[in-house]
């Protein structure tokens, strides 16, 4: 067939014979309007142009692999660094985990010798505030973004335009950093008139003060609690928030393992006026109000003066409302723990805490349970001169002020005169991390990194120097105060050379050993801390003369006024972290809010039900609104405020939370987040005070709903309601130390046991790992931790003010509170509630989906992505531990989602959650078993509750070896289950609790025939 | 003939039972009457009862769609009480759909023929009561849009497949069951009265639509024949239902360990509970309907007097069923399960229990009088009360038990949002929005059964309880 020859189709006979022709090759004289070719080049041209022109300059992104891999950094895997918690001065150490180069999770560095592996709540929430939006990432300059630069210079030039005698002060909140402390002190070294002030906005002075009076040096005293066997502590909450409290903690809790071969514990007993979280753990709590300390402590110090044989203090004893009969024994007791014994108090008056320093010398506790040779850094607030900062402001003296760590005005009282004062300073300078109240009066605002972003030092107790290094790039173009400093004196160095040459001047020569810097540097950055030679302190004779009785506080009508700082939020440094602000308050487990805790007698008397509002007027004039809180175990005389609250820029949290129809704001229009009770702190006696008599309290009009999650407190149903014999539930079983020195398992109460009968058989046989957990309530305080550690590590979201007061938090593991007993004596007990992977597991049977099922190593499994969301499993669950997601709750900030753990699912709306014991955290310690090729070593997979808790009351493993540390609690004489009568058979035991008492009542739990009454 | 047996408790003037059509009507009348509201356009009575329904229909869509479009959020549940209105809800409205099929196949299996005046409309009630029911499981998920994982079919997601140890799953075969067959029973029943229907109608689309769906009704004794069978069998296939399905909502409560909900005597208290609540609501709409459609000639006082009777000793046994828990709780010597009752009766949820107790055990106690039996006004009053009664019977069962449970720390309270009263008004809305539209559009009453049931144009003698019934 030739190329010409045209070939022809026919769709019928008629069209091959007839005229109609179909060309396959067009040969018809008019071409179609389009042909086939054109059509080509015209879609042609028109995807080649519509490609080109997507082909436009893309913003560039770089995505480089690292040309020198960090030796170990493997992508996805968390690396940890050692450095130092910077929440407080406390100074405990940190393990920073990072993954991919961001900070995530917080966790205690084992061996720290204060913190012992533990890590308060603040500690575990420091992610939060480190992607939070709303930190300056910027300079400030009269309140305009600026840069350094501009700033840099405009500060020098302010300074160099001041006279050599111009009153500079820099006030900072405890400076524990040596090198911290170096630059401040040269910084000010020009200035003839210069200070550095210390300010703490909950403040120790007087502890400080009395040192210098006793002991001619201004020290605190480092408290060891770990040797103190005999604790006697007037009102100072030293496991909640006074001084170091994961360190305290740590050391209180080592006293208080009592064994069936040694049962021995330490006594410990509390007066307080106010009910505070050491309180709730004392063997024996006292009410006091804060003003009749001084004569309880004046009578022990009569009757030990006596059993001494030493001269008492000179003087009259006040007269106290403790009955002489538990003063004796106090005294007695302490009496035969001398040496071994501690009284602390919390009191601001210095004759107060003089008497304190007296009985501790006379019982010989100096040298043992305190140590002045090797003193304390953590609290060096000097009160009497801030007291002089403020009368020189208050006189228009003062040239700068610089303030760093803490907010001035807003800690403070009297705040109009000083907002007023402080117009008037020449130079205002703030190293604040954002427009705090004091920021806002400042013309420079130079924000500090956050903790995880620099280089620092500190030096918590004398001997102990700890590093901070940065664990990731600063997210904002924020400074470090030391090069600030170093800047306005003319270096240009970093932190971090600042730092070193530190060390390596000042450091190096105190190091227990001599080695060559580089070693001595390279171990402390790997460790985290160095133990060095303390700064020689002679220590001088007791000034036994000065010690007197304090006077008798005058008889007062009103009520005494108590500020105290709430666990896990302390002063406002902390207050813009929605973790802490929706950390219920281990006591009253109030979140969102600050309020008036009143005894109950008070609320009789007033008429006030709790969240009633109520007007609290100082003698001053100062007052302020506030839900009233009826708190058991509360003097009658004293009424206690939160400090730390109605934070500037709190407002930020009003729409915090899930946004609908009935939905009220966590922050009412207008107001903050709490209200702030700084104008009640009174400066009284050389000394800033947490307390104040004369105090009147009113109800007035109107009520809020405080937004609390526990709303029943004790094991005790209702009386109207009781069952017969069924009064008190044994969900907490305790016993005394007597009865359980006679019998390890005291306390257990008689009920009928069903053997262990199953009536199916056992489908899930467990001969692998079968994981478990056991609290030992002894020894758990109650601080909450693991609840800020559990919410950091599992993504659990927050939900607002309004959804806590729908019981709607979505706290994978709670620490429930329960009272016993009466006012005067009252018994707390804390027990912290998380999923309990039953055996039995009344959640798995009712899934009609199968979401939750039975793991093979006995974890009971959620299966997020299969959750219709029913409830039914929650609705089954005996522990009432599962978490429904309401609402979507936000992740839409995306600073924020870099705190999200990747290994974690961040749950959808409409399904259920719950504690998973860390099955990531479990997962990941098999992988690293398996991949050394050896079983899996008891200790080395810890769940996050458990890494963090300061008390190390949470013990995990496998229950299946007969060598871990959970085998044998499941064999200790106090293990219980809660609820375990019903068959659950949970994987989550609880040892009982211990009191140090004589009494051989049992209290509730197992008392159960005392209760019929 | 089973009617023709002596009664001597009835009546001293006759030894016959009452006749069950009263009027003195011909077969042709009984067409005609109760064809008449389909006959004519809709009142003014009509019209105001549909918008009302509608509008609480409208509501409840709103309430829906948010609710989805939100989160269960928007209902007061929390982390202690994971139920509350939702399932409430759906067991009474479950249990409101017990009743026709009481009535339809139990009493039909028994040859009770007064049963003829009333099972239409029951069966359609059920109908409307499942449905009313089934959306509350559907809506109270927090995923509703996976709801077919609740359905055991065959998927592409490996070994993963629904948990038959599940109360909840049972639930899904029984509603669905449950509705299947109503539904079936309903319009089985409905064959011979479409074809009336049909045979009434002028040409046009009302005669098109009912010739296809009464498939080709003839009227031969063929027909009838086959009919009454597949009745029959039906009726025999409904019967263990009724027993079934509220024995497995029972289920969902008692296979769980919540001290109040872990008691075995739920499936026998909770099918009479449910009879009970059926009843009621029968008769509610019953007396409503006798005098609005001009029906008092079929659903005589004798029926009204026959349910109230049989409620009455339903009353009786759920009251005896409160008794019995109470007794267990006590028997058990399980301080958890005693708290419970007591805390029903005295704690934050007594108002509820005692409006339960009033209003389910107490108020009924009327109807042992015969002369309160026979005033329909009061019948209505005792009835509302029952309805309630019914509905806090539920809402007693599920909050309080759930309130407080073992652990006093987790105790909560529980209160419904807006959402949640709108989301109940709604289902009422549905329910009624339903039924107004079968009253337009089928025979409330079985025309067929009826002529088969009474006798109509019978001697005067039978006609006199009738004037007795009148001038009451």
């Amino acid at each position: 067939m030739s190329e010409n020859e045209i070939k022809t189709y026919w769709r019928e006979p008629a069209e091959r014979d007839g005229d109609a022709v179909v060309n396959v090759q067009s040969s018809a004289s008019a071409p179609p309007p389009f042909s086939r070719r054109q059509f080509l080049e015209a879609a042609g041209f028109t995807v080649s142009i519509a490609a080109i022109g997507g082909c436009g300059r893309a913003k560039p992104e770089v995505a480089l692999p690292l040309v020198q891999q960090p030796e170990g950094l493997v992508p996805g895997r968390t690396q940890r660094y050692a450095s130092t918690c910077g929440g407080c001065a406390a100074g405990c150490g940190l393990l920073v985990g990072v993954r991919d180069g961001r900070p995530l999770k917080m966790e205690g560095m084992p061996s720290h010798p204060l913190s012992n592996g533990g890590l308060c709540a603040i500690g575990q929430a420091l992610p939060l505030g480190l992607y939070d939006s709303h930190r300056l990432s910027s300079p400030l300059q009269n309140g305009k973004a600026s840069d350094w630069e501009t700033v840099d210079k405009a500060v020098k030039e302010k300074l160099n335009q001041l006279p050599n005698d111009a009153a500079v002060f820099f006030v900072t909140s405890t400076v524990t950093s040596p090198t911290l402390q170096a630059a401040i002190d040269s910084f000010l070294e020009p200035f003839d008139n210069g200070r550095h002030v210390t300010f703490d906005a909950v403040s120790s002075s007087s502890i400080l003060e009395a040192h210098q009076q006793t002991h001619g040096r201004r020290v605190l005293p480092r408290y060891r609690f770990d040797r103190a066997k005999v604790i006697v502590s007037f009102g100072a909450d030293f496991l909640g928030t006074w001084i170091s409290p994961v360190e305290f903690t740590a050391g209180w809790r080592s006293g208080r393992v009592p064994s069936a071969g040694h049962p021995e514990m330490s006594y410990h007993v509390q007066f307080e006026g106010r009910m505070s979280l050491t309180g709730s753990n004392a063997d024996r709590r006292h009410r006091l109000a804060p003003n009749e300390y001084a004569g309880v402590l004046s009578l022990l110090a009569q009757d030990i003066a006596h059993r001494a044989n030493q001269n008492p203090p000179s003087g009259t004893p006040p007269t106290t409302s403790i009955s002489t009969d538990d003063l004796h024994n106090v005294a007695g007791r302490l009496w035969d723990a001398r040496g071994k014994c501690l009284i602390v108090c919390d009191s601001q008056d210095v004759t107060v805490q003089m008497l304190v320093n007296y009985l501790n010398e006379v019982l010989g506790n100096y040298g043992e349970t305190l140590d002045v040779e090797n003193p304390s850094r953590q609290r060096q607030g000097n009160d009497a001169d801030l007291a002089n900062v403020i009368d020189a402001l208050k006189a228009g003296k003062v040239s700068a002020l610089f303030v760093a760590g803490t907010d001035l005005t807003h800690n403070l009282p009297a705040h109009e005169t000083l907002v007023k004062s402080i117009r008037e300073v020449p130079l205002v300078v703030s190293f604040a991390e954002r427009v705090d109240d004091f920021a806002s009066l400042a013309h420079f605002v130079c924000p500090d990194h956050h903790s995880l972003e620099c280089w620092t030092d500190s030096e918590p107790v004398s001997g102990l120097i700890s590093l901070s290094q940065p664990t990731l790039h600063p997210l904002g173009k924020t400074r470090s105060v030391l090069e600030s400093l170093n800047r306005w004196s003319g270096g240009n160095e970093t932190a971090y050379d600042l730092v070193k040459s530190y060390w390596r001047e000042r450091i190096l020569p105190r190091a227990k050993t001599q080695q060559p810097f580089q070693q001595f540097w390279d171990r402390a950055v790997h460790d985290g801390f160095a133990e060095v030679e303390t700064e020689a302190i002679v220590p001088t004779e007791f000034q036994a003369d000065d010690v007197t009785y304090p006077s008798t506080p005058t008889a007062e009508d009103g009520f005494t006024l108590s500020l105290y700082s709430k666990a896990g939020l302390t002063d406002s440094r902390h207050a813009h972290n929605p973790w802490l602000q929706e950390l219920p308050d281990p006591i009253t487990k109030v979140t969102w809010d600050n309020y008036v805790c009143v005894s109950e007698t008070t609320a009789n008397e007033l008429g006030l039900a709790n969240a009633d509002l109520v007007r609290v007027t100082a003698a001053s004039g100062e007052s302020i609104e506030l839900p009233s809180f009826v708190q058991p175990g509360q003097h009658d005389q004293v009424i206690a405020i939160a400090l730390g609250y109605g934070v500037r820029g709190t407002d930020r949290f009003a729409q915090i939370g899930p946004q609908w129809l009935e939905a009220r704001p966590t922050v009412v229009q207008g107001e903050l987040v709490g209200k702030n009770a700084a104008r009640f702190l009174d400066f009284r006696d050389g000394a800033l005070q947490l307390t104040q008599s004369n105090v009147k309290l009113e109800k007035i009009t109107g009520r809020t709903q405080l937004a609390s999650t526990q709303r029943h407190h004790t094991l005790e149903v209702p009386r109207n309601v009781a069952p017969h014999g069924a009064e008190v539930r044994d969900i907490v079983q305790e016993t005394t130390l007597p009865a359980f020195a006679e019998h390890p398992e005291a306390g257990k109460p008689e009920v009928h046991h069903h053997g262990d009968k199953q009536l199916w058989a056992e489908d899930h046989h467990k001969t692998g790992h079968h994981w478990g957990m056991a609290v030992d309530l002894n020894c758990c305080t109650g601080c909450s931790a693991c609840l800020i550690a559990c919410q950091s590590e599992n993504n659990v979201p927050v939900v607002g003010r309004d959804e806590v007061r729908r019981q709607r938090e979505m706290h994978w593991i709670r620490v429930d509170r329960y009272y016993s007993g009466d006012d005067d004596d009252i018994n707390v007990a804390h027990q912290p509630m998380m999923c309990h992977h039953c055996d039995n597991a009344p959640c798995e049977t009712v899934c009609p989906v199968l979401a939750t099922i039975h793991g093979e190593e006995g974890l009971n499994q959620q299966a997020y992505n299969r959750c219709v969301g029913t409830r039914y499993c929650a609705n089954n669950c005996p522990y009432k531990v599962r978490r429904f997601n309401w609402f979507t709750y936000e992740h839409d900030d995306d600073l924020q989602n870099l705190a999200l753990n990747p290994d974690v699912t961040v749950r959808t709306r409409g399904v259920m959650e719950k504690c998973s014991m860390c099955v990531q955290r479990i997962e990941d310690g098999k992988l690293e078993a398996q991949r050394m090729g050896k079983p899996v070593e008891d200790g080395t997979i810890q769940t996050a509750c458990q890494q963090s808790c300061p008390a190390q009351a949470i013990i995990f493993g496998d229950m299946n070896d007969p060598n871990s540390r959970i085998h044998q609690a499941l064999e200790n004489p106090r293990r219980y289950g809660v609820l375990e009568e019903f068959n659950f058979r949970p994987s989550v035991s609880y040892l009982r609790v211990v009191r140090n008492r004589d009494d051989e009542t049992e209290e509730h739990g197992s008392g159960e025939s005392e209760h019929h009454a | 003939m089973a009617q023709a047996k002596v009664n001597i408790m009835h009546d001293a003037t006759t030894t016959l039972r009452p006749p069950l059509v009263m009027g003195d009507k011909s077969i042709s009348d009984v067409t005609r009457d109760i064809c008449a509201p389909m006959d004519r356009k809709p009142t003014g009575l009509w019209w105001g009862a549909f918008v009302i329904s509608l509008s609480a229909l409208i509501l409840g869509v709103v309430a829906v769609w948010y609710q989805i479009a939100t989160g269960i959020g928007t209902w007061g549940l929390n982390k202690t009480v994971g139920w509350a209105f939702d399932i409430t809800n759906f067991v009474f409205w479950v249990g409101i759909g017990h009743a026709g099929t009481l009535i339809s196949a139990v009493l039909f299996l028994f040859r009770q023929k007064w049963r003829t005046a009333v099972n239409r409309s029951a069966e359609a009630m059920t109908l409307f009561a499942v449905m009313c029911a089934g959306i509350f499981p559907l809506i109270h998920m927090g995923r509703p849009w996976l709801a077919f994982w609740m359905v055991p079919y065959p998927n592409t997601r490996g070994p993963l497949w629904v948990n038959f140890k599940s109360p909840l799953l049972w639930d899904v075969f029984a509603i669905s069951t449950y509705l299947l067959i109503s539904a079936v029973f309903w319009y089985v029943g409905l064959l011979p009265d479409l074809a009336t229907i049909r045979d009434r109608s002028e040409p046009g689309w009302r005669k098109r639509i009912t010739a296809i769906l009464c498939l080709g009704w003839n009227g031969s004794a063929r027909t009838w024949h086959r009919y009454e069978t597949v009745y029959m069998l039906l009726a025999g296939l409904a019967t263990p239902l009724v027993f079934s399905v509220h024995t497995i909502v029972s289920m969902d409560f008692a296979t769980a360990v919540i001290p109040g909900w872990h008691t075995t005597i739920f499936p026998p208290y909770f099918v009479a509970g449910a009879i009970f609540s059926g009843l009621a609501m029968v008769l509610t709409l019953m007396i409503v309907a006798r005098k609005v459609m001009n029906l008092e000639d079929y659903i005589t006082l004798t029926h009204i007097d026959r349910m109230c009777k049989l409620m009455l000793s339903m009353g009786c046994i759920v009251g005896l069923a409160y008794g019995t828990e109470f007794f267990m709780a006590f028997y058990s010597g399980n301080g958890y399960e005693q708290f419970v009752f007591k805390n029903r009766a005295l704690g934050p949820f007594s108002w509820a229990y005692w409006t339960m107790v009033t209003c389910n055990v107490v108020i009924p106690q009327v109807l042992w009088f015969r002369k309160v039996r026979a005033s329909l006004p009061t019948v209505f009053v005792v009835v509302i009360f029952v309805n309630i009664g019914m509905w806090f019977e539920r809402f007693v069962i599920i909050v309080t038990s759930l309130h407080r449970d073992f652990l006093p720390s987790s105790w909560a309270d529980y209160a419904p949002t807006l959402v949640e009263i709108a989301t109940f008004i709604g289902s009422f809305g549905l329910f009624f929005t339903c039924f107004l539209i079968f009253c337009r559009i089928a025979p409330v009453i079985a025309i067929a059964e009826i002529k088969g049931a009474a006798h109509l144009r019978r001697p005067r003698a039978a006609a006199l309880p009738d004037e007795r019934d009148r001038a009451a």
